[in-house]
């Protein structure tokens, strides 16, 4: 099973991102474009919307 | 205090004291292989693992080398810990392949090198390695803005044996290198690097990155090969001089690596009188003011009048996490407690 992510608002109103890992660890990204793991969920979103030749 | 303030004074292989080397002059973390916060084996099924701390795996394909945190002072005499790669298979690399360890170094700790300028300084990266194969290694030093590339290569003549390489550097003169608290310079140690990835040693070049060099021994290629590297120092200026860690001590090598990667040493708990529906919050402070807004993983969870699992939301900075959870029932000496990892890596 892939890496998988989820976009969630939390209860300080912040977006957020929940990734899921292949090994059960779930990891809280935060919305910050410093953010290392941030930065690969972006890549990802933007890898899966880009046309397919 | 200043950095020339900061001296420390260390044993080098060479034998014999050294004369006091100033703190921070070596600009790579966890040189010596001491911290390994996340384990001491591991093997690297996702491209950008990171291992020891501040060491990342990269890779194209799962599970072709491991990565090991080694401690025995006998093998590079100095040292206590090195980072060992075993090859875990006979691998082909094909073109656009690369398998790497490799270290990303913030811009907060290279801006002095005035790299992307014509006042670009030169560095000198020095180690010690030992590989069960001989021959032409490589690496690359690169932009982390993908724009500048530096291949490199350094001989191991003898298997099993340890070797010193120092490697002089002129400075980059373009690039993308300041990127405030994020990357600047990549150090790169190549196992196995396809050909698009790699260029001529000793040259920079601008434009494109690299992770390795032509011609290079590739170590994943070979099922068993070992490559071994410790007291992995990047310096200003055109000589190497003796290994110093970048914080002068194991306690500061250990602060400097908490910046990017932290394992929380005991709970955090909330506990009181609760009312079912009320969500009740708790805070949690870094050991070490984070890089950047951290990523966070509840790694043990305690409850009574709350749900199983993390709490129900949290929202971190870089001094802190503040978390809160609902409760799901009213109680007397309710509680919620957990441990975290909080990751700003890189």
């Amino acid at each position: 099973m892939a890496i998988r992510y989820e976009e969630i608002t939390n209860e300080f109103g912040q977006k957020q991102v929940k990734r899921f890992d292949e090994d059960g660890t779930i990891w809280f990204i935060p919305t910050d474009p410093a953010n290392s793991d941030y930065q690969a969920y972006l890549a990802t979103l933007a890898a899966n919307s880009a046309p397919t030749a | 205090m200043s950095r020339a303030q900061l001296t420390s004074t260390v044993e080098q292989n060479t034998g014999g004291a050294v004369a006091p080397a100033p703190a921070g002059k070596n600009r790579i973390i966890n040189g010596a292989m001491e911290i390994s916060q996340r384990g001491t084996s591991f093997t690297p099924t996702t491209d950008s693992t990171y291992t020891l701390d501040r060491w990342i795996a990269r890779l194209t394909a799962a599970s072709k080398y491991s990565v090991q945190q080694v401690s025995n002072s006998s093998t590079f005499v100095g040292f206590q810990n090195y980072l060992a790669v075993t090859s875990l298979a006979a691998t082909t690399v094909n073109s656009t392949d690369f398998y790497t360890i490799n270290q990303y170094i913030e811009w907060q700790g290279w801006s002095d090198a005035a790299w992307g300028t014509s006042s670009a300084k030169p560095v000198t990266l020095s180690f010690w390695v030992q590989s069960s194969l001989t021959g032409t290694f490589g690496g690359s030093i690169w932009s982390y803005g993908s724009d500048a590339n530096y291949p490199f290569t350094y001989s191991i003549p003898v298997a099993n044996t340890p070797t010193k390489i120092s490697i002089t550097i002129p400075g980059a003169t373009a690039g993308t290198w300041n990127i405030t608290n994020g990357g600047s310079v990549v150090v790169n140690f190549g196992l196995g690097v396809g050909s698009s990835f790699t260029g001529p040693a000793g040259a920079w070049v601008y434009g494109s990155y690299t992770r390795g060099a032509n011609g290079a021994v590739n170590v994943v290629s070979t099922n068993g090969a070992t490559w071994y590297i410790t007291g992995v120092q990047l310096e200003l200026g055109s000589s190497s001089t003796p290994f110093a860690r970048a914080a002068g001590t194991f306690q500061g090598e250990l602060a400097l690596a908490q910046r990017y990667y932290e394992v929380s040493s005991g709970n955090t708990i909330f506990s009181g009188n609760v009312t079912s529906g009320v969500t009740y919050y708790t805070t949690a402070s870094f050991k070490v003011t984070k890089r950047t807004s951290p990523s966070v993983t509840f790694t043990s969870q305690g409850f009574t009048g709350f749900a199983s699992g993390a709490p129900t939301s949290y929202q971190s900075g870089n001094t802190e996490i503040w978390c809160g959870n609902a409760a799901n029932s009213t109680t007397n000496g309710g509680f919620f407690q957990f441990t975290y990892v909080a990751s700003a890596e890189l």
